[in-house]
């Protein structure tokens, strides 16, 4: 009987081409443009997240603290806020005369005037605006600490960014899912609307509703799964375009693509299922 | 098997079928001949519940009742085998595949056991050779005879017909004729409505005149369910040719 109904849903689609190949080429349009916006969010959230990687709080020591104090603050600010990297008073002279580069210019300088520091790689759940102030707030009160610092207003941005893209991503999303379910909607009524005649006959012989609309919702399925594969095929080659003209662009990962034809199929089936349901309801004797 | 229990139906202020009774029983053959508008494809179309009657009782087997759900709507009329004048069958497939639809319809059978139910329908109304033909490539008896199959192909208790013979010319209609009377000698009950006595002659069977929605002759106008006082079988007298008019 599954059988029956793939082919009945192949036939379907054989004899109408043309309603088929326009809800087909209306899904891919809609399909693309989500895929393009996924793709764009792919690539700024991987980004973001390289950016973030590198937040790092840097905490100046005062000069005279004993190496013993130094070590305790150390054991603290681990426990509390992520891996601590000290960084020596000669070692911060050597990366800024490497960072000069000029020999007389850091002879025009008496002595060492930087400070020693410790770098806190912070832990993942404290990579974000208020949590990092408020951090540096608390290190601030420790009595060895003379500064810190943690670059707050890009970080602020950086947030921002992140925040806004999620939004958009969703508000994206929310805009193609209506499309789908209106492509979809209007396409299986059209689809019941042509066929009104065998529907009908299908209806007097004792058809049950799922045995007319199964094929239908098949072939609706089937028509949102070509174009999402018609979609990514036209995302993969924009990307390789990108790749090669513009700058380096990843593809979605697996999972991405997985979830982004799964939630069209699944989209598809619930129009189907709803407009096929609503057909019959006015198409029979 | 079928009874109608003080039907009356109406149409807006027309009254299509006024407080009928009558009772077919199982393995009988009933006609109703009546001019157009008397209310005879009324009749059939509150046996196949495609209509609800505005008073009254149908009952199909155990279908009782004038508001049936949808669900059981499908039960009963997968039950039933209706011929129409119109033929009614499918232009975009093959008579195999139209009578083929009937018994997948009933979700009782896999592909392999479809096949050869179709087959020996086809080969009672004489259509085997012509399984793979499409409706338009059929004359207007074979595309009944195919309509036919349809309706015997998953063995009906009771096969409903709709002036079969209307459009078809009188050998045509001779054959189906025939081919009824064979479905009811094997146990099918029939139900015939018509415009022509001749061919509920040629039937057999009990008669029922219908005029303005009311049956004025025939065996037992007010037949309570289980009576037995219906006409017996009658000889089924050869079917004359048709005329013009027809």
């Amino acid at each position: 009987m599954h059988v029956y109904f793939l082919r009945e849903a192949w036939r379907s689609f054989r004899q109408h081409q043309g309603l088929a190949w326009t809800a087909v080429v209306s899904l891919t349009a809609t399909l693309l443009l989500c895929a393009v916006f996924l793709l764009l969010t792919n690539n700024a959230r991987r980004a973001v997240r390289f950016i973030g990687d590198r937040r790092e709080m840097v905490v100046y020591l005062r000069d005279d603290v004993s190496p013993a104090l130094r070590d305790s603050l150390i054991g603290r600010l681990t426990v509390l806020y992520g891996a601590v990297t000290y960084v020596s008073k000669q070692q911060a002279w050597d990366e800024f005369s490497q960072q000069v580069g000029d020999p007389q210019l850091l002879q025009a300088v008496d002595q060492n005037p930087l400070p020693a520091s410790l770098r806190v790689r912070l832990r993942p759940e404290l990579l974000n605006y208020s949590a990092m102030e408020q951090a540096a707030k608390q290190v601030q009160q420790f009595p060895e600490v003379e500064d810190v610092r943690y670059g707050g207003e890009w970080v602020r941005r950086l947030d921002e960014l992140q925040a806004t893209l999620t939004r958009d991503s969703l508000a994206v999303g929310v805009v193609v899912a209506l499309a789908i379910l209106l492509v979809i909607y209007n396409t299986i009524r059209l689809s019941v609307m042509t066929r009104r005649r065998e529907v009908e006959i299908m209806i007097r012989l004792g058809a049950s509703d799922r045995f007319i609309a199964t094929p239908l919702t098949i072939e609706a399925v089937g028509q949102t799964l070509l174009a999402a594969l018609i979609a990514l095929g036209l995302l993969f080659a924009v990307q390789q375009l990108a790749l090669q003209q513009v700058a380096r662009v990843t593809f979605l990962p697996p999972w991405w693509l997985a979830g982004f034809v799964g939630g069209a199929v699944l989209l598809a089936w619930i129009a189907a299922s709803v407009a096929v349901a609503r057909a019959l309801r006015s198409a029979g004797p | 098997m079928i009874t109608f229990e003080h039907v009356t139906k109406r149409y807006g202020e027309r009254l299509a079928l006024d407080a009928i009774s009558w009772h077919m029983d199982e393995g009988e053959c009933v006609s109703f001949v009546g001019a157009s508008g008397a209310g005879k494809t009324t009749i059939l179309r509150l046996v196949t519940h495609e209509i609800a009657p505005t008073s009254g009782t149908v009952v199909v087997g155990t279908f009782r009742g004038s508001r049936v759900r949808r669900a059981q709507r499908a039960l009963l009329r997968r039950t039933l085998g209706v011929i129409y004048e119109d033929f009614r069958l499918l232009n975009d497939r093959t008579v195999f595949e139209n009578v083929a639809l009937a018994v997948r319809i009933t979700g009782h059978f896999s592909d392999s056991e479809v096949v050869p139910r179709v087959l020996v329908a086809l080969e009672q109304v004489g259509l085997d050779a012509q399984h793979a033909a499409y409706p338009q490539e059929l004359s207007a008896g074979e595309r009944q005879r195919a309509a036919i199959a349809r309706a015997i192909v998953n063995r009906p208790a009771v096969v409903l017909a709709d002036e079969p013979t209307k459009a078809l010319e009188s050998e045509s209609a001779r054959e189906v004729i025939a081919l009824l009377r064979r479905i009811h000698e094997d146990g099918a009950a029939v139900l015939l409505v018509t415009t022509r006595p001749d061919v509920a002659d040629a039937l057999g069977g009990r008669m029922l005149r219908l005029e303005e929605g009311r049956i004025v002759s025939g065996a037992a106008t007010e037949v309570p369910p289980g009576h037995a006082a219906y006409m017996p079988k009658e000889s089924a007298a050869p079917l004359p040719p048709q005329t013009a008019e027809d």
